[in-house]
C-alpha cells in the first residue's frame, strides 16, 4: 500500500510513491535516486543523512517521508548551481581539504548551509556548535571548520 | 515493521484515532523511530502523527504564564524571545541533542518520553510548570511533578494527548540556574540540576529545586527546598543542604557514572547553583 508524496525536491515539484512508514532518507536514495545523503548510524547521531526541510537541517533517517508533504526538501544535489557547478560552499570544501573519505561530507555541507543561511558570519565556536550533530570518522574537523569559515565571507554562499 | 502512518488534521481527529487503540502517538519521532527501527519496542499497527496539529502549536504569553504547544520543536522554543525570562530552561534546551534533533524533537515529546535524564525536565520542574492533557473525558492540567511515574512511564491515560506545557513566569527577583554534567556533546546527562530561588539580604525565598538522572524520574528535591526556605546563604547552610539533597535522590550506577558519583554531584551542583545567586561561579 503506497501513498503519493508531493513535495518540492531541490526546487522542483515532485510526486513520489512511498510506503506510509518510509523514512525520508530511503525515499531520497531509493525512490528519487539522490544518493548524496548517506546512512551512517540510522539513529540521529552521525548526521551523514542531513538534509534541509523548509530550510532547516534535519536527520533524514529520523524523518518520516510523509511529513515532507507540501514541504521543500534540499539535498546536497540541490546546492549546485543551475549549470551544475559547485556552490561556493562546496568549492570551499574542495579548496580547504574539507573532505577526506567523503562519507560525512554531504551532511557536513548541509549543516553548514543551514548555518550560513541563518548566520552569514559565524565564529569558529558557532561553526563547531552547528556541527555537533555531524561526525567525521576521518577526524578532519579542522579543515571542515576552515572550509566553512572560508565560505562564510564569500558572496553567494551557501 | 510496516506500520501505517496517519496525519490527522485536528486534535479531535487525533483523539478519536487514539481511542481506537493499537497505535502509538508520534511527534518529532527522534526517540520513537530509533526504538522502532532498532526493534527496541514492537511496532504498533499505526503511528498517529501529532506533529502538525494546530492545537499543539505555538508559544503564547498568557499574562501569568507562558503556554508552549506540546508539539513545538525545541529549536523554536530556543529561538523565542520568552527564553530571556527563562534562562535555566534555555540552557537546558541548548544542550539537548544536535541542531538536527532540536529542529524536530518537541518539548511535549521529551516529557512524554519520560527519560529520567530528560534535560528539559529539571528546569521545568523548578519553574513549577504544569502540563495540559486532552483525552476522551476532556482536558485536565497536572503539575509536571505529578506527571512522571517511572522510567518511560507517565500519568497519561490511554487515548490521552499532551497538548501544552504551562510555565508560570518567575516572579521579579527570582533567579534560575541549570547545571549539568555529561561525558561529551550530545550525550545524555550523568546528572542535571535546576534551581529557582530569590535571594534578598542573603536570605533564600521561594526555593524550588529539581534534579535529573538521579532517580527513576526527574524529581523535585522537596526536603532540601523546605530546609533552605528562609535560610541565610552560608557555608553551613550549603553543607547541610547538600547532605539533604543527596538523601533526596536515588541514583543508580551505569555506564555514565556510579550512584556515589551522582549523589556527590547533586550536592556540588546545588551548592554551585545557590552560590551563583550571590555572584559566585556557577
Amino acid at each position: 500500500m503506497k501513498t503519493t508524496l508531493h513535495l518540492k525536491l531541490n526546487g522542483r515539484d515532485a510526486a513520489l510513491e512511498v510506503a506510509p512508514h518510509a523514512r525520508l532518507l530511503d525515499v531520497l536514495r531509493d525512490v528519487a535516486g539522490l544518493t548524496g545523503a548517506k546512512e551512517g548510524c540510522g539513529e540521529g547521531e552521525c548526521g551523514a543523512c542531513t538534509v534541509l526541510v523548509d530550510g532547516r537541517a534535519v536527520n533524514s533517517c529520523l524523518f518520516p517521508a510523509l511529513e515532507a508533504e507540501g514541504r521543500s526538501v534540499v539535498t546536497i544535489e540541490g546546492l549546485a548551481g543551475a549549470q551544475g557547478g559547485l556552490s561556493s560552499l562546496q568549492q570551499a570544501f574542495v579548496q580547504e581539504g574539507g573532505a577526506q573519505c567523503g562519507f560525512c561530507t554531504p551532511g557536513m555541507v548541509m549543516s553548514a548551509a543551514a548555518l550560513l543561511s541563518a548566520n552569514r558570519d559565524p565564529s569558529d565556536d558557532e561553526i563547531r556548535d552547528a556541527l555537533v550533530g555531524n561526525l567525521c570518522r576521518c577526524t578532519g574537523y579542522a579543515q571542515i571548520v576552515a572550509s566553512i569559515r572560508a565560505a562564510a565571507g564569500k558572496a553567494g554562499a551557501p | 515493521m510496516g506500520y501505517d502512518y496517519i496525519r490527522p488534521a485536528s486534535l479531535e481527529q487525533a483523539l478519536s484515532l487514539a481511542a481506537q487503540g493499537e497505535s502509538a502517538l508520534i511527534a518529532g519521532g527522534t526517540d520513537l523511530l530509533v526504538a522502532l527501527h532498532k526493534k527496541k519496542r514492537p511496532a504498533p499497527g499505526r503511528l498517529i502523527s501529532i506533529r502538525s496539529l494546530p492545537e499543539l502549536a505555538g508559544i503564547r504569553d498568557e499574562g501569568a504564564r507562558l503556554r508552549i504547544g506540546a508539539a513545538v520543536p525545541l529549536a523554536d522554543l530556543l529561538a523565542h524571545p520568552a527564553q530571556a525570562r527563562l534562562p535555566a530552561l534555555a540552557k537546558a534546551l541548548g544542550v539537548m541533542g544536535s541542531r538536527q534533533i532540536r529542529n524536530v524533537a518537541t518539548l511535549g515529546g521529551t516529557l512524554c518520553n519520560a527519560s529520567p535524564g530528560a534535560d528539559a525536565a529539571p528546569p521545568l520542574l523548578a519553574l513549577g510548570a504544569g502540563v495540559e492533557l486532552a483525552g476522551p473525558a476532556g482536558r485536565r492540567t497536572l503539575d509536571l511533578a505529578e506527571f512522571f511515574r517511572g522510567p518511560g512511564r507517565t500519568a497519561l491515560q490511554p487515548g490521552e494527548i499532551m497538548t501544552a506545557v504551562l510555565v508560570p513566569w518567575p516572579g521579579a527577583g527570582t533567579q534560575s540556574h541549570f547545571l549539568r554534567r555529561s561525558r561529551v556533546a550530545m550525550d545524555i546527562a550523568t546528572v542535571s540540576l535546576a534551581a529557582c530561588f530569590g535571594l534578598t539580604n542573603n536570605r533564600l525565598s521561594g526555593v524550588r529545586l529539581a534534579a535529573g538522572a538521579v532517580a527513576p524520574v526527574p524529581l523535585r528535591l522537596r526536603a532540601t527546598e523546605t530546609f533552605l526556605e528562609g535560610k541565610a546563604l552560608t557555608d553551613e547552610t550549603l553543607a547541610e543542604a547538600a547532605k539533604l539533597a543527596r538523601a533526596d535522590v536515588a541514583p543508580i550506577s551505569d555506564l555514565r557514572g556510579t550512584a556515589w558519583y551522582r549523589r556527590e554531584l547533586v550536592g556540588v551542583f546545588l551548592a554551585r547553583a545557590l552560590r551563583a545567586g550571590n555572584g559566585g561561579k556557577p
